[in-house]
């Protein structure tokens, strides 16, 4: 087969027409669209619309925020309350695991616990029956 | 120069702004015309796209610095007015751009405007199968003979790249035509 070769060829043209008097009629409708453009550049009732739609998207956003937020937060809530009566009433969790369980940080915050209820650990002292006994340990 | 910076005051001020921009229509609707009909393919399409790119230029001319020239600034529009075009219209029918643009071709035969024969249609499957960027050249360099400095202006490459993909594309073309 010969290898084509295009500078061996006669210049090939697109073979692209036009109809007759095309370009004779073309500024007319160019210039007519710019015009029909210029005369409603701002047509007042589609920008009342585009605001009407704005201020109701506006709205509804507001609206929902206290929904999205309660929604956060009872969805949170309701883990937490579910986890703590899960591992209450339901669990095989005895006493000894949730000790096993618990970290020197644990133990800590414990004593504070215990140290700042000196005043009832007194008052349990001084109207228990055994108090004599407690002491005399 | 000095004559399109006296041209470009005419088109901004409103008392000669009808006149000039008769002026610009009809000095570059041909060029333009055949610059996006050779992108586009079919005339309907060539005609909606060359009225879109001299409303956005008429939008546009408050914009225009006067960095580039008039010239390549408006070959810029119609290019990618054309293009965006083309993109959007493979989109609306679910196929890439090339599919489209073979389909174009295929129905070139039985288009009032098209006068063509084998050949041209071949050559048209060619271009079609190169890159983007490469048809582009090609087209312009082969089709509407425009300068390597000219197509460097309204492309924004380097002459010298210019070069390289038109010399790969018209292997690229030779090859196809050869083994279709």
């Amino acid at each position: 087969m010969k290898t084509f070769k295009l500078e061996n060829e006669p210049k090939i043209a697109t073979g692209f027409k036009t109809p007759e008097d095309y370009f004779d009629n073309f500024s007319a409708k160019v210039l007519q669209q710019i015009n029909e453009k210029e005369v409603k550049v701002i047509p007042l009732y589609k920008r009342k619309k585009v605001l009407t739609m704005a201020a109701a998207a506006a709205v509804f956003i507001g609206l929902m925020i206290p929904v999205v937020n309660n929604y956060n937060a009872t969805s949170k809530d309701l883990d937490e309350a579910t986890l703590e009566n899960y591992l209450a009433y339901q669990s095989n969790l005895n006493q000894y695991d949730l000790i096993q369980n618990l970290d020197t940080n644990d133990i800590q915050k414990l004593n504070k616990n215990v140290a700042i209820e000196d005043e009832t650990l007194e008052d349990i002292l001084s109207s228990s029956p055994n108090i004599e006994h407690l002491i005399s340990e | 120069m000095t004559d399109e910076k006296e041209f470009i005051l005419q088109l901004l001020n409103p008392k000669t702004q009808d006149l000039a921009f008769q002026k610009l229509l009809s000095d570059y609707q041909k060029p333009l015309y055949s610059h996006i009909r050779n992108i586009v393919l079919n005339h309907d399409d060539a005609d909606d796209v060359l009225q879109n790119t001299f409303v956005k230029v008429f939008q546009y001319l408050k914009n225009f610095k006067g960095e580039s020239k008039l010239f390549s600034w408006m070959y810029r529009i119609a290019t990618n007015e054309a293009l965006t075009f083309l993109n959007q219209k493979a989109k609306l029918s679910g196929i890439t751009s090339q599919d489209l643009q073979n389909k174009t071709i295929d129905n070139l035969k039985a288009d009032a405007y098209f006068d063509g024969n084998e050949i041209q249609i071949k050559l048209q499957k060619a271009i079609v199968s190169l890159p983007e960027k490469q048809q582009l050249v090609f087209k312009m360099k082969y089709f509407e003979e425009l300068k390597y400095e000219e197509i460097s202006e309204i492309l924004g490459t380097s002459v010298g790249a210019l070069k390289a993909s038109y010399h790969h594309a018209v292997k690229k073309i030779e090859i196809y035509i050869t083994t279709n």
